[in-house]
């Protein structure tokens, strides 16, 4: 079905076409890196250095020592104290605060009666997943506190009947960096795969130079193989500097780079697949680039990319199960960071395989179509 | 000459008027593009799934483990017998949380010495595994004061959560997906208006005509700031009464807001028109130059003062954060103009400054 010679002919032809391209290999390097870089540098859901002001109505040792504790957390940064009601509402409204620690009047006298005594803890929860972070951490301080004034306090304390022993795999110190750039190298593979396909695809489209092609002898399974091979190639490349990104950042490598360079592969097939799609249903380049710009949009973070899928509603996550850049999102989590081969991630590998080859048997039966 | 405004307007509106497709994405996508979003977007720890490996088997132990889904954060997902089911389970991601309570923890209990019990997080998505490991810690920690309420804790913290008191995402997301939604559209299809004519060449004409680049701008602009006006209405009513988001603030202000930031979206829309000639180059740029950066860069998802210094300042070359914090002001934490007079002041100056630079770079054309 596939003549070797043609299709050389036909590639060697779409080859050139592509790196003629300047734009689109701007696009491609730009997301294959800056973005990349930048996005890892600045963003995470780490909570350090919250913005804190401590309201001490005790001022005495005891309560400088918990202020003292919150400082030297590395979580809150005290960098505003207070005595007046009216200026918490000010710091906290003006978001120059985001968290209010307030040690009520006679907190050490409570103390050292051993009456039991509590500290008021204001969260802006405008971000609340920074907020229940935040609370977590300043219980956990409060706590340890706690415990120390107790054991200091009595000649026998009772023991602590459960103690509690964390561990954290994979990324053992939470860095939300490793995450980062696992997602963006994924959603770069998305975006390049489906606009540079939609848009080559539509742009012969729209100068008529796909009918001359479909009246030579090229069958519509080599015009497809031929302009996805370029792309193809271009695209594994990118992924080289991207993963030079991801070793400077310290991101383990913990499984086979074969296997990555693999499923990146099929991937990038598959998401290519996508741009066929939208250019057999576009007709002008501005209708393809505003369908896979909209319609990819939600896709894009949609897919365990920024937030996990379980946590979305259960009609998401079955519509999350269908979108190739999910699978591919959790294979490569599993290969960096957990080390899994093919024995674990072979129901993503059959996934992505089996999208890829349902939108490009309707791609080549589309284009067959056409020609008759 | 105000006459030539309308001239322009009345031909722009009628070309609005033949797109359909355009009125349809216009109006139709910013809906649903909240609604994904709103109610997808989320990293409320909920029914993570909880795999128990309970070696000793007693009622102390059950009584623990029992406190895991009943705080709502967990649920039972797998019995482990052996310790070589641990690492499979984290590994296929069928358990976020593993918890492990050693042969001995009743008898130590009963004992009066310390058990030890361990709990094993998924850290592969870090940002939700810090709430997993901080709601495993308190249940711990709940189950020891129960234990030992004899033994009151001296020293224990009150919460309150100001302007979100459920800590819901959702009361954060949406307030903030007005701010993307509206640099998502107006300005893309602003500045495809705009290229559209350089590209049929039309565009030459108006060079020609008598009409000055602060008409044919204002002409331009006018139709689709109505549009995008519309949109965030829309969104806003759909942002009340879908995802029932608290608006404590005042109205009036609010439109204010929301009228300088949509006449700064489309003038950025204009802008972009004026320094590329292709469609195809247009959306790019509106896509790395508009939308990416209000998603991302706009203290939208992520918060602003983990940023370092550096990207904190990157953050305001774009109009959606002042018009976030703004929106968030109002709507969450009922602050007026005395607060946020500041983002109120730059996202003016922004606005003045973008219009400025479109005229100047058309004057240059014309010229």
């Amino acid at each position: 079905m596939i003549d070797a010679g043609r299709l050389a002919a036909v590639m060697r032809k779409e080859l050139i076409q592509f790196l003629r391209d300047r734009l689109m290999l701007f696009l491609i390097v730009y997301l294959y890196t800056v973005e990349i870089l930048m996005c890892t540098y600045a963003l995470s859901f780490d909570v350090r250095h919250l913005p804190t002001v401590v309201a001490d109505f005790d001022r005495s040792a005891a309560s400088r020592l918990l202020a003292e504790r919150f400082r030297s957390s590395g979580y809150f940064d005290v960098n505003h104290q207070t005595t007046r009601d009216v200026e918490i509402a000010g710091l906290l409204n003006r978001g120059k605060a985001l968290a209010a620690l307030v040690i009520p009047p006679e907190f050490s006298r409570r103390l050292a009666a051993g009456t039991p005594v509590s500290v008021q803890l204001l969260l802006d929860g405008s971000n609340a997943n920074t907020a229940s972070v935040a609370q977590g951490y300043a219980q956990r301080i409060v706590q340890a506190y706690a415990l120390e004034r107790f054991q200091a306090s009595v000649p026998e304390p009772p023991v602590l009947p459960v103690e509690h022993r964390p561990r954290i795999w994979y990324n053992s110190e939470l860095k939300y960096a490793y995450f980062m750039v696992l997602s963006m190298i994924a959603l770069a593979g998305m975006m390049v795969g489906v606009i540079t396909t939609a848009a080559g695809i539509v742009r012969e489209k729209e100068s008529g130079t796909i009918e001359q092609m479909l009246v030579t002898p090229v069958r519509p399974a080599e015009l497809l193989v031929a302009k996805m091979l370029p792309m193809l190639l271009v695209g594994l490349l990118a992924l080289v500097p991207s993963l030079l990104i991801a070793a400077w950042v310290g991101v383990p490598m913990r499984g086979s780079l074969a296997l990555f360079f693999l499923f990146s592969a099929v991937f990038l097939v598959s998401s290519m697949g996508i741009g066929i799609l939208v250019a057999t249903f576009a007709d002008t380049l501005q209708q393809a680039l505003l369908m896979s710009f909209f319609a990819l949009f939600p896709v894009l973070f949609l897919s365990g990319t920024l937030v996990p899928v379980e946590s979305m509603p259960v009609g998401f996550q079955y519509l999350a199960e269908l979108s190739p850049l999910t699978h591919y999102m959790e294979a490569i989590l599993g290969i960096f960071l957990k080390g899994v081969g093919m024995e674990v991630l072979w129901h993503s590998f059959a996934v992505i395989v089996l999208i890829a080859a349902v939108l490009l048997a309707g791609g080549i039966l589309h284009l067959r179509r056409r020609m008759h | 000459m105000r006459s030539l405004i309308g001239a322009v307007m009345r031909k722009e509106v009628r070309e609005i008027r033949r797109d359909p497709v355009t009125i349809w994405v216009a109006v139709a996508l910013p809906l649903i593009m909240l609604y994904l979003f709103g109610s997808a977007l989320s990293l409320d720890v909920k029914d993570a799934s909880l795999a128990v490996y309970d070696q000793d088997d007693s009622a102390e132990s059950r009584a623990l483990i029992d406190a895991f889904p009943n705080s709502g954060y967990f649920r039972r997902a797998h019995e482990i017998r052996a310790d070589t089911e641990i690492g499979p389970l984290l590994d296929r991601g069928q358990a976020r949380l593993v918890l492990v309570i050693p042969s001995d923890f009743s008898q130590k209990l009963a004992a009066g010495k310390t058990a030890m019990v361990q709990t094993l997080v998924d850290g592969s998505f870090s940002a939700t595994a810090m709430v997993i490991a901080g709601y495993a810690a308190a249940i711990i920690h709940a189950y020891n004061l129960e234990r030992v309420h004899h033994a009151a804790a001296p020293v224990t913290v009150e919460t309150r959560v100001w302007f979100n008191a459920p800590l819901k995402s959702v009361n954060y997301i949406v307030p903030g997906l007005f701010g993307v939604i509206l640099m998502a559209f107006p300005p893309l299809l602003t500045a495809l208006a705009v290229v559209r004519e350089k590209e049929a060449g039309s565009v030459q004409q108006i060079f020609v005509s008598p009409i000055q680049p602060y008409q044919f701008i204002a002409g331009k602009m006018v139709p689709y700031a109505v549009i995008a006006f519309v949109e965030m209405l829309l969104i806003l009513v759909a942002g009340l009464w879908g995802f029932g988001i608290p608006f404590r603030g005042s109205l009036l202000l609010f439109l204010a807001a929301t009228t300088i930031y949509v006449v700064c979206t489309v003038g950025l829309g204009l802008l972009i028109s004026t320094v590329t000639r292709s469609q195809l180059v247009a959306m790019l740029l509106a896509l790395i130059v508009t939308l990416m950066p209000s998603f991302l860069f706009s203290g939208f998802l992520f918060p602003i003062f983990t940023m370092p210094e550096m990207m904190q300042m990157y953050t305001y070359l774009f109009p959606a954060r002042y018009f976030i914090e703004i929106v968030r002001g109002i709507l969450m934490k009922d602050v007026g103009l005395e607060v946020v007079w500041p983002q109120f002041a730059l996202l003016l100056v922004y606005t003045a400054i973008v219009f400025a630079v479109a005229t100047l770079q058309f004057r240059k054309k014309v010229a």
